[in-house]
């Protein structure tokens, strides 16, 4: 009967229950929503700047991240990259030359990044080549061909099919130059890609480094799925175990992205912990009006042999069935608009049409949630814990009540 | 006839520091099994005191109190609920019924306190709700039944679980006169046929009346305690 009495009890001031269901239900659904489609973004940009560097995972010497240097290299990479792609979990394996060097034409000198990739696979999965403005990208059999950056072509004044000189030096120390030609120009909206970046087929950039035959700075792996990132560091670890190598996550060479991540998605917890902390006040605000009006009913039930620990729960079964019915509403309502945000997307090109950039990292426009089980879990569970726990505070004052005045009353 | 309320030398101060009110001065009074007794005197004069107090829900400042054997000062506010549960019932002059349950539910509500399986105390209460003339109207709600019909629920919820001793607190102050003398009624033949034992206060001589024994306040104190011809009355 206690369910009953709750139940009945909760509409029987109907626009106060309503209002306070909306607003549970308004305020998790907000967060489920905002929260899921800023993991949709961070995704997004993780699964596009490992693509397009050095993957999930990426295999190198262990010296290169405190000083990068180009004669810090793996070798073999052949046979250790067709050990590593029998792993179930890997979609699959890139190499990377990455080094610094002086772009140059007749308009000038910029000193840039250049990143030697095997175009073949590239082409498939890297960002850059779905963001070509002008010319192709690389392709299997080019050698001395790169594609370059929007602002780095104007700035070098370089078109299509323009010859530029690549300067830098080679694993030995000696100063090398090499010619090659525009084939490609992209933009990501990214200065940073932009401005400074060379891509240029693996053994274009092998020759003027001087690498020797089957040797890299990286090995990336693309993983089907990024969440099975550890496990796949220790099943690497095990394949090169023998191997003086670093098998390191993408948090560690990225690890100013990993950062980002991490702060934003904080402070976006932190903006819905406290647009829920707002809310909660108006929830605290019903709940502590319906026991006050309630008093003298409350005095009737403990005059009749009611147990105070049953009053309290009586208060306790309403907050829980308004917590219900609110997070049950804000779980659908959040959980149908991620769910359409991660299968349509949000199309931001329109408020930001100079493109946008994360931590200066170029992504799309067309941010698509990430609606994970987790999300609604951990909001849903907050809010409903909060609700009830909200409810504990008026049940205290509901058994106080002086049965003896409020009978007089 | 067996004691059910034993008092002795009862005192109630109300207030504190130097502004203390003495609501009942001493009182000692008796009352039997199966008896049907009413309590009068003027406003102020400590009825209601002395129904809290007897019914568990106020405590004396001095004096001892018994109810059905136990003596309430010793008792925990637990213990106290449990007593007010299985041993007394209460009928209240503004009915007091939970409004969002049926009549039906409402007079099985302490039964469902006390654990009883819902076919049981359904066949139970439903007869109780015909001996109190509600047959047809267990399924309203408080507010779709008059004063009289929810003054007869309040007591069928005070008798359902066969109290030792049913306190009630002016039922019929929110009634008519006519509602009032059939309220009474049924109190008195729920008395006789069943052997309920009431104790009510009262201001209406007409329900004084109708009592076997009355008991007069004044000030705190027994001014009277007889049958109802026998007393003297002073508003």
């Amino acid at each position: 009967m206690i369910l009953r009495l709750a139940w009945r009890s909760i509409w029987r001031q109907k626009r106060r229950t309503l209002i306070t269901v909306v607003s549970i239900g308004f305020g998790l659904a907000l967060a489920v929503f905002f929260i899921a489609v800023a993991e949709g973004a961070y995704s997004q940009l993780v699964e596009q700047v490992v693509r397009m560097q050095a993957g999930h995972v990426t295999i190198e010497n262990p010296a290169y991240r405190d000083a990068p240097a180009i004669d810090l290299r793996v070798d073999g990479v052949g046979r250790l990259r067709a050990e590593i792609e029998r792993l179930d979990q890997v979609e699959s394996t890139k190499l990377l030359i990455l080094g610094q060097g002086v772009a140059r034409s007749g308009a000038g000198a910029v000193g840039v990044s250049l990143m030697g990739v095997e175009p073949a696979g590239e082409a498939k999965t890297s960002p850059l080549s779905r963001n070509l403005v002008a010319g192709q990208y690389l392709a299997p059999e080019d050698d001395a061909l790169v594609v370059i950056g929007r602002e780095l072509a104007e700035r070098l004044k370089l078109d299509l099919g323009r010859k530029l000189v690549l300067t830098t030096n080679d694993v030995s120390g000696q100063l090398k130059e090499e010619l090659c030609r525009v084939k490609g120009v992209f933009a990501t909206g990214s200065p940073e890609v932009d401005g400074y970046l060379v891509q240029a087929p693996l053994k274009f950039l092998g020759r003027l480094f001087g690498l020797p035959p089957d040797s890299a700075t990286q090995v990336g792996l693309i993983l089907k799925d990024p969440a099975d990132q550890s496990r796949v560091i220790k099943a690497v670890r095990g394949l090169t175990g023998g191997r003086d190598l670093a098998v390191l996550p993408w948090q560690e060479v990225m690890p100013e992205l990993a950062a980002y991540i991490r702060m934003d998605r904080g402070s976006n917890w932190i903006m819905q912990a406290i647009l829920l902390f707002l809310i909660m006040f108006t929830i605290f605000n019903t709940i502590l009006m319906s026991v006050l009006e309630r008093s003298r009913e409350f005095a009737v039930l403990l005059a009749l042999g009611t147990a105070a620990g049953q009053v309290r729960r009586q208060i306790i079964t309403e907050t829980i069935y308004l917590g219900l019915i609110g997070c049950g509403a804000g779980l659908l309502v959040g959980g149908l608009a991620s769910g359409a945000a991660q299968v349509w997307g949000i199309n931001m090109s329109a408020l930001m049409p100079e493109g946008v950039t994360i931590s200066g990292f170029a992504v799309s426009p067309v941010f698509h949630a990430k609606l994970t089980w987790p999300i609604l879990a951990w909001s849903g569970g907050l809010v409903f814990g909060a609700t009830v726990l909200l409810g504990l505070i008026p049940t205290r004052r509901a058994v106080r009540v002086s049965v003896v005045d409020q009978l007089r009353g | 006839m067996a004691t059910i309320v034993s008092l002795k030398g009862v005192t109630k101060d109300y207030g504190r520091d130097n502004v203390v009110t003495r609501a009942l001065r001493g009182v000692d009074l008796n009352l039997g099994g199966g008896e049907f007794a009413a309590m009068a005197g003027p406003s102020g004069s400590g009825k209601s005191t002395l129904l809290n107090i007897i019914g568990g829900l106020d405590r004396p400042t001095e004096g001892r109190v018994e109810v059905d054997g136990r003596s309430l000062v010793d008792l925990s506010g637990g213990e106290l609920s449990r007593l007010r549960r299985d041993r007394l019932g209460f009928i209240f002059q503004n009915f007091n019924l939970i409004p969002v349950l049926t009549a039906l539910e409402n007079a099985e509500y302490v039964l469902m306190l006390q654990g009883q399986a819902q076919a049981a105390r359904r066949e139970r209460v439903r007869a109780i709700l015909r001996e109190v003339g509600l047959e047809g109207l267990e399924n309203r709600f408080p507010r779709e039944l008059s004063g009289g019909q929810q003054q007869r629920v309040a007591i069928a919820r005070a008798i359902a679980a066969e109290p030792a001793l049913v306190l009630a607190d002016e039922p019929t102050a929110n009634v008519d006169s006519k509602t009032g003398a059939a309220l009474l009624g049924l109190m008195r033949r729920l008395n006789e046929e069943k052997g309920v034992t009431f104790f009510f206060s009262t201001h209406d001589p007409a329900v004084m009346k109708q009592a076997r024994r009355l008991i007069v306040l004044r000030d705190g104190r027994i001014a009277g305690d007889g049958p109802p011809a026998a007393q003297r009355i002073e508003d």
